[in-house]
């Protein structure tokens, strides 16, 4: 019975962040300045055209009209019509998900696989010359602008040592294994940004973290009985340093999305990020609504099936 | 205990992995059906081909496929290959035939005619007749679609008088009318967006059928778009396009672009060099590069709804506190010419005002002019696209000029469709901009200087312009309209209502592989318009 209660309220604390966020968008897209219409006016067309335009996007309407129409249709799954493609918003996002869900997927994996151990070495070697290398690369990594990084890369290993391609995410007519090995090829240098950009974070969290635990006494005790140093880093202080570490998962996917949104731009890669990217310039109100409910949904549902988990698995968060 | 924490961090990497095979599974293209492979590969031409493919890159995707509708640079480079212009222009800026052969008006002025070729047809075999032209005229007006509705406000109907003939019956006389429709309305085949309930919403997203010399076969949002050369495109010197393909690759800016251009993966880049970048690659032995005009021009126009803008002192003390030379030279690195500070620019042969003179840079005539208008002290705001490159650039010199002059000039830089709104609303001291096409005097320059016109930014409001306005619109030839827009456009630069500060040179740069490019005036036709990319071929 608690735990029904429990994944209810869990239910709609996510229904209505994820109304907040709906909201906040629709606002938000309609406070950019200037107008969709005028983004696509063409010198010749006159006044009327304009405002034939505005209606037609339904932009003369009262804004609270507006709103709830737009809640009406959301609920009933519709995402509306592009302004600027005369498509389904639903298809223009379908088609640009699976290549962000790559590139996030990735960078998320190999920072995870780099960063992790790069954190047990500094805490290890905590104030040493390696700890201060990997602690400097950390701060500058995280601190250094995504195109910066992107241009950086592009230059280096696209043009100069030709060794990955410029733009895209797959070459032409290729298929079966070739495409894989194209996609792979595609997806180095975002992937490497995005990496660069948010290894530091997981690094320099976890090296804490480590060298709190380090210092606890069951740690102490392990010692004490004999242990190994590694066994005590990797079997005891580890499982317990890990734990704010992978909070940041978490935390860090917003950034990871709008990380996306500029690598994606950069590397011209075809994710929900460069079409978030150029709906702004267009002024695409349903992509960008689109668009952002989709993250939205995304970070609310992964945070509430990690709560789900958590609450099925420990009595005592259920409890609280 | 530990078994939450085990089971949270695998939650994280599996829902990663989760993720990435999830795209990954969506993402990899399913080999083509071997039995209907070569069918939809290679859906116009039968001769197998051995043309090559030309990979071409552009800043931004297709936004609609519906050319009517659609009017971005991408989407007009790749709906322009497939929905034929009935005229196109020539080195002169004049109007020369494409689809259409010949076209004139009646004597009163109140009818007009164009014959088209009689040997187009669409890819899937139906002739393309008078009667599409019809269909796309009256869809354009029914539903006012694009651009091309605000240039046949005269139009009353058409007719196909045959299959190669379209008659015409204009409200009142518009000397503009048939190279206006000519040169923008592409003409679209009746029996395919005749289906659609509504042309205006009709999106054009699949199964395409083309009268150009390639046809959309594939497109991959972001990425690509694929178009194969169709068996007959009479234009053409062989009667076909000598490429079996076409690619338009997608990249975020001209820099990558280049990048791209330099490492192979594209042969030309579409869209103009800004003047660093064209100055760069000019050296490169492994490229071409290619120089034409812009058919518009670059200017300031000052608010004349605002005081002292509204007087005509002030607005020549800012014309003569500008050095045009120097921004040539030195923001555009050369790749600019004097429009000899005229609307009528050097680009259009036929309508150039040879004795129109520039205004002279001379900071001490403006403290003069300013002296007799009993203007001190005067501070002005001056708006402009952050985002173009060289405007930000001579906005800073233009400043710097006018203080020599005693005049402070504020420079807000801004986002673009902040730029486009202030702009609308007419919220600026100096506006600064470019016109990217002013192809037809005759009738452009009503939207300019007439009262009501759309883009009169400054506020024109003068009885004698429009009498000249309305003496060149109604004007059946060339040589009747030349008299009465010189005038106009001599009031212009004597009243300062433009100031025209260059016409740009754009830089299109290509492979060496490739010859045959035909480059044409303006960035929207630049090397990749019909004509040029239907008689490029592999160099030997």
């Amino acid at each position: 019975m608690a735990l029904l209660r429990f994944a209810s309220l869990r239910v709609l604390r996510g229904l209505l962040t994820l109304w907040f966020a709906v909201s906040v968008t629709f606002f938000l897209v309609r406070l950019l300045p200037g107008d969709p219409a005028l983004a696509i006016a063409s010198p010749t067309m006159g006044e009327d055209q304009r405002q034939q335009i505005l209606a037609d996007f339904g932009l003369d309407r009262p804004l609270a009209v507006q709103y709830v129409t737009y809640l009406g249709e959301l609920l009933q799954g519709n995402l509306g019509v592009s302004f600027r493609q005369s498509v389904p918003v639903a298809d223009v996002l379908l088609e640009r998900l699976p290549w962000t869900l790559i590139l996030t997927g990735s960078a998320l994996i190999v920072t995870l696989l780099i960063g992790l151990p790069l954190g047990v070495l500094a805490a290890t070697h905590r104030g040493g010359a390696l700890d201060r290398v990997i602690q400097i690369g950390g701060v500058v990594g995280q601190s250094l602008f995504v195109p910066t990084v992107g241009i950086a890369l592009l230059y280096t290993f696209g043009l100069w040592l030709g060794w990955f391609p410029i733009g895209g995410a797959i070459d032409d007519d290729v298929y079966g294994l070739e495409a894989y090995a194209s996609m792979l090829r595609h997806l180095v240098l975002p992937c490497l940004s995005l990496v660069v950009l948010q290894i530091g974070a997981y690094v320099l969290t976890l090296r804490t973290n480590l060298i709190d635990a380090l210092g606890e006494e069951y740690c102490t005790v392990a010692r004490a009985k004999g242990a190994p140093e590694h066994r005590v880093v990797w079997k005891h202080a580890l499982r317990n340093a890990l734990l704010p570490t992978t909070t940041l998962v978490g935390l860090q996917l917003g950034f990871l999305v709008g990380g996306a949104v500029l690598t994606e731009t950069i590397f011209a890669y075809p994710g929900v990020g460069r079409a978030i990217y150029e709906s702004v310039g267009q002024l695409d109100f349903p992509v960008l609504q689109g668009a952002f409910v989709l993250l939205a949904a995304a970070v609310v549902v992964a945070n509430l099936l990690t709560d789900l988990a958590y609450g099925l698995l420990d009595p005592r968060v259920r409890a609280a | 205990m530990s078994t939450t924490r085990g089971l949270r961090r695998r939650v994280a990497l599996g829902a990663a992995v989760a993720l990435t095979l999830a795209g990954l599974a969506a993402c990899v293209p399913s080999e083509p059906d071997g039995a209907s492979g070569g069918e939809s590969e290679d859906p116009g031409r039968s001769d197998g081909g051995s043309g090559g493919e030309l990979a071409i890159g552009t800043t931004a995707d297709v936004v609609n496929f519906n050319p009517l509708v659609g009017n971005s640079r991408t989407d007009s480079w790749v709906t322009n290959l497939m929905y034929p212009a009935m005229m196109t222009i020539d080195d002169d800026g004049t109007k020369v035939p494409a689809l259409a052969t010949e076209w004139g008006y009646g004597e009163d002025g109140l009818s007009a005619w164009i014959e088209i070729r009689d040997d187009m047809e669409w890819s899937d075999g139906e002739p393309l007749t008078a009667e599409d032209v019809v269909f796309t005229i009256d869809a354009v007006k029914a539903e006012q679609l694009g651009t091309v509705a605000g240039m046949i406000s005269a139009y009353e109907s058409a007719t196909a008088a045959s299959d190669t003939r379209i008659e015409f019956t204009l409200s009142r006389p518009d000397g503009a009318f048939l190279n206006s429709i000519g040169f923008w309305m592409p003409i679209v085949p009746e029996h395919v967006f005749g289906q659609a309930p509504s042309v205006a919403d009709f999106a054009n997203d699949s199964d395409w059928v083309s009268a150009g010399p390639f046809v959309l076969t594939r497109v991959e949002r972001g990425q690509r778009y694929v178009l194969e050369a169709v068996d007959t495109y009479p234009l053409a010197e062989d009667g076909r396009a000598a490429l079996d393909r076409v690619v338009f690759r997608v990249y975020p800016d001209v820099n990558t672009e280049v990048l791209a251009l330099r490492s192979g993966e594209i042969d030309l880049i579409g869209n103009a060099l800004p003047p660093s970048v064209a100055r760069d690659i000019e050296g490169d032995e492994e490229l071409q590069t290619f120089s034409v005009p812009s058919l518009g021009w670059a200017h300031m126009q000052y608010n004349m709804r605002r005081s002292p803008l509204d007087r005509v002192e002030v607005r020549r003390a800012l014309a003569h506190a500008v050095d045009y030379e120097a921004i040539r030279e030195v923001v555009l690195g050369g790749n600019a010419v004097s429009a000899n500070s005229s609307v009528l620019t050097p680009t259009f042969k036929q309508w150039v005002d040879e004795t129109a003179e520039e205004y002279e840079y001379d900071p001490e005539l403006s403290r003069e002019l300013l002296a007799q208008a009993g203007v001190e002290n005067l501070e002005l705001e001056m708006i402009y696209d952050a985002g173009d490159p060289n405007i930000s650039s001579w906005a800073e010199l233009v400043r710097d000029q006018a203080a020599e002059a005693g005049i402070t000039i504020t420079l807000a830089g801004l986002e673009r469709n902040t730029y486009l709104a202030r702009t609308n609303e007419r919220d600026f001291d100096i506006y600064a901009g470019s016109w990217a096409i002013i192809d037809e005097p005759q009738s452009n320059f009503s939207l300019l200087f007439a009262p009501e016109g759309f883009i009169n930014y400054a506020g024109v409001n003068d009885p004698e312009i429009d009498r000249l306005l309305a003496e060149a619109s109604s004007a059946l030839t060339v040589e009747d309209a030349r008299g009465p827009l010189h005038e106009l456009a001599r009031i212009v630069t004597e009243q300062v209502y433009d100031n025209v500060m260059y016409v740009e040179q754009f830089t299109f740069a290509a492979s060496n592989e490739w010859t045959g490019f035909q480059p044409k005036p303006s960035e929207l036709l630049s090397v990749v318009n019909p004509q040029s990319l239907a008689s490029v071929r592999a160099a030997d």
